[in-house]
Parts: structure tokens; C-alpha cells; sequence
């Protein structure tokens, strides 16, 4: 997104709505007419430098620029790297300068976008970054909800589940509070409660937003619930982890009564939080989110290439 | 170094004048010790030293005052006596005379002095980068990583320098 946006994707933060409407434009064009778009990056290389493993985030970027006509090398976790050698990540960067045209970034490390900003000549995307941010899952999300409601103003979204250590959950918001009349509802228990820095920039923003350990208070309101995973290992007390599980799986019986044009969305992989005959209901939404990561990857290459 | 004298019933505090050096006057009272410290400022210093704790002061009330000849302190060093002791003014001095005067304001950024909290920080990696804070907020004092977005209260940065 040269001259509109930034070099880089790190931060959905840096973002403005103009420019994600932007890119949301341009996802639509892409998604309704692919073919077109089949030789934009013939000849351009994207860099995949997985230091963590993926496969949702890596296959959609991989598909992303297959379908734009480029080409792709990388790899797929430290071990694969010089990472195992000590090397830096400034230097890893330095390194796919030379050796792509675009590059996609996951690591365990939080801060790597300060890094890529310092070191990096071509631009680089976050596949994830530590539990700091992950800016596409969050832009694909919101295109999910806007494809789905036509707008994301006004919506009342409620966020389930671990909202401390998922970094999607901090990408999201920082979209989400970009837009007017966002309701944010906080699902979680006490131990699993969004970051201060995060909250701190919630309040930044003046976002109007409740925090809650229980989702029942605020289910039926909602038009949009964002379902994470809750994960055994982040509860410091096993009998809290045994106590809230059950509070926070969606069932059939969980929706009997939220709005009609409620969504279930998720960025997936998915364990048992969400029963697997919720995907029958008409609430579902997380497969086609995730296809949604295609169309909105191809389109954040683009722009970031100036291809447009 | 420091000559106790009195005039009337008031009794004035006297330092000599250093020719080339520093002074660092307005210090919180107490806090010299510590600023000492930060300056690697202990017995083996070879240099004339001057330190006057809880003088006087008509701004203050009291103060505590430190002079060394033949100092200049770094940026690193002020940046770390900005926290240390608040609002203590620098002095440079060049042939008995005050050639710049600074006072330790808490900035809005902080650089090098301390590290981040976050074990998973790149900066707390071998990386070729070195610690970046933006102050968020100066009473009370927080700071947030630029790059990993952790915030740090001040509690956490004085135990640091």
C-alpha cells in the first residue's frame, strides 16, 4: 500500500478505516473476478519465513500469490533455518531482501515489525507475531462481517474465550475500534482478560466496550460473536479451567436465543469450544472466514506491491 | 570541599566553584547517593568530587547538590538521572562559569537504559537493536515497549537503573 498506507502490515493499529475499506474494495473485486488478477504478480517471488509453525495463515498466503501468477520459496519452522545456528531475525531479513520481491513473517518473538522496519527494503507482512498481533486474520475477519452485514458501524461484537494471549484478539480490536459505534463485549474469564496495553489503547480510543465473565448477559444483544480457543495450559489454577470450561462451549442449545442474523465467526483451529453440530446451524460462519483469508491476502499483496 | 558558614541567624552553605566540570544542583534531597551511583561515581574516583545533601534550597526547601570537576555526562547518563532525580537541574561548567544549564524533564521517549519486561521482546533477543520506550504517561509514570506494545510502570524502570 505504497503511498496510501505503509511498507509493511505489523499493526492493524497503523491502519486507518480509509485504508482497510480500500483493501476491502479491492478484495471484492478479487474474489468476483479472480481470472483477472491471475498474472498481476507474474514474475515477483513472496518469501515465506515461517519461524513458528502455520497452516492456515502460510497456505492462504501460498495460494495468494499462486493465484496472482508469482512464485514462492521460504520455510516452515526454525528448525528448517539458520535460526538454529543463532542467527538474527534483522539478519534473516536482510537476507530475503535479495532473494524476494515480498515477504510474510511468523515468530514467536513479539516486536518483529519494529525489526522488519529497521532491516527490511521490501515489504513484509505478520503471519503472527508472538501474542502481540495478527493483522491479516484480524482484516479477514472484519471483511467476513462486512461481507456479511454490508458495513462494520454500528455493530455489537462479542469476543469469547482467551482474550490474553490470542493474537488475533488485539489485531481485531484495533480495526474494530476504527469504526463508528462499535459495541466491544469482552468475554472471559478473569485470568484470560485482554492485556493492559491493549485495554489501554481501547481506552484511548474512547471505544465503547464491556468486560464480563459471562456471556449470557450479553449473547441475545450481540450480532457477532468471535469464538477463540481456551487453552488448558494458560489457567494457573486447573480446578478455574474445569470450572469455566463448559461456560464458555457453544452448543446448539447456547444460540437458542440470539438474534436472527447472528454469526459464529473463529479463527480457527478450532478444539471443542464450538460443538461440531453448531456448523449446521445457520449461524456459522468460520469456514468461509477462513476461505475469506484468500481473497483478502491477495489483495494486502497488491497493494503492498503496488501492483494494483 | 564545602565550608559551613553563618551570616546573622541565617546559616548559608557554601560549595566551592569548580573551573571545568558538572554541576548537578536541585536534586531531590537524599537522592545523591544514588545519583553517584548511576555515575560510577565510588571511592576510587579519581577526580575531585563535591556532595552536599539536604542544603537549603528557597525553591525546594531542601536540596541535595553534586559537583564534579572534569565530568560530562553522557546522554545515557542524563537520561537515567531524569528518572533518579526529577526536575535536578545540569550545569556545564567551563572556566568558573555555567556555559548550558538543562533541567532533567521526563521525556517522552526513552532509549538503552532499560530493558523490556517481556522475555519474548526481540529487543531481550540477539537482535541489533536496543530498547525503545514511548512515556504514555508521566504521573504516574508508564511506558510502553515500541515494539512489543508491553506497558511498564515506573516502579518497574526504577528498580532497573
Amino acid at each position: 500500500m505504497k503511498g496510501d498506507l505503509i511498507q509493511h502490515l505489523f499493526t492493524t493499529r497503523k491502519l486507518s478505516k480509509q485504508d482497510i475499506e480500500n483493501l476491502f474494495d479491492l478484495t471484492k473485486k478479487i474474489e468476483n473476478n479472480p481470472d483477472y488478477y491471475s498474472e498481476f504478480c507474474k514474475g515477483r517471488i513472496l518469501g515465506n519465513l515461517f519461524f513458528e509453525p502455520s497452516t492456515r495463515t502460510r497456505l492462504s498466503f501460498e495460494s495468494a500469490m499462486l493465484r496472482l501468477g508469482g512464485k514462492i520459496l521460504g520455510f516452515t519452522s526454525s528448525r528448517d533455518s539458520s535460526a538454529t545456528k543463532g542467527e538474527s531475525i534483522a539478519d534473516t531479513i536482510r537476507m530475503v531482501n535479495h532473494y524476494a520481491d515480498i515477504a510474510v513473517v511468523r515468530h514467536y518473538m513479539e516486536g518483529v515489525g519494529e525489526i522488519a522496519k529497521q532491516f527490511a527494503t521490501i515489504p513484509i507482512i505478520s503471519g503472527g507475531t508472538g501474542t502481540q498481533e495478527h493483522p491479516t486474520q484480524a482484516l479477514l475477519d472484519l471483511y467476513s462481517l462486512k461481507k456479511e452485514f454490508d458495513k462494520i458501524d454500528g455493530l455489537n461484537i462479542g469476543f469469547l474465550g482467551d482474550l490474553k494471549y490470542g493474537r488475533t484478539i488485539p489485531s481485531l480490536l484495533y480495526s474494530l475500534i476504527k469504526y463508528d459505534n462499535v459495541k466491544i463485549n469482552l468475554i472471559s474469564p478473569k485470568t484470560l482478560r485482554i492485556r493492559s496495553n491493549v485495554e489501554n489503547r481501547l481506552n484511548d480510543a474512547k471505544s465503547d466496550y464491556l468486560v464480563t465473565e459471562n456471556l449470557h448477559e450479553v449473547l441475545e444483544t450481540l450480532d457477532a460473536l468471535y469464538v477463540t480457543r481456551i487453552q488448558k495450559e494458560r489457567f494457573l489454577d486447573p480446578i478455574d479451567y474445569e470450572r469455566l470450561k463448559n461456560s464458555y462451549k457453544i452448543t446448539p442449545d447456547t444460540l437458542q436465543d440470539v438474534k436472527d442474523h447472528f454469526i459464529i465467526l473463529h479463527p480457527l483451529p478450532r478444539v471443542d469450544e464450538i460443538h461440531y453440530d453448531v456448523d449446521k446451524l445457520k449461524y456459522s460462519r468460520y469456514f468461509e472466514q477462513a476461505k475469506n483469508g484468500v481473497w483478502v491476502r491477495m489483495a494486502l499483496i497488491l497493494k503492498l506491491l503496488g501492483v494494483e | 570541599m564545602v565550608n559551613d558558614s553563618s551570616t546573622g541567624e541565617e546559616k548559608i552553605l557554601t560549595v566551592a566553584k569548580i573551573e571545568n566540570g558538572t554541576v548537578i544542583d536541585r536534586i531531590p534531597p537524599g537522592k545523591s547517593l544514588r545519583v553517584f551511583e548511576v555515575l560510577g561515581i565510588d571511592s576510587n574516583y579519581p577526580y575531585v568530587v563535591a556532595l552536599a545533601m539536604r542544603v537549603p534550597s528557597v525553591k525546594m526547601k531542601v536540596k541535595d547538590v553534586v559537583k564534579i570537576k572534569g565530568k560530562a555526562l553522557t546522554s545515557k547518563e542524563i537520561q537515567t538521572l531524569t528518572f533518579i532525580a526529577p526536575h535536578s537541574t545540569v550545569n556545564i561548567i567551563k572556566n568558573f562559569k555555567v556555559i548550558n544549564k538543562t533541567e532533567l524533564t521526563i521525556p517522552n521517549k526513552v532509549e538503552e537504559i532499560i530493558n523490556c519486561i517481556n522475555p519474548n521482546c526481540v529487543t531481550n533477543a540477539h537482535e541489533p537493536v536496543v530498547s525503545s520506550f514511548d512515556i504514555i504517561s508521566k504521573e504516574p509514570l508508564v511506558l510502553r515497549c515500541v515494539y512489543c506494545d508491553r506497558l511498564l510502570k515506573g516502579d518497574t524502570l526504577q528498580n532497573q537503573l
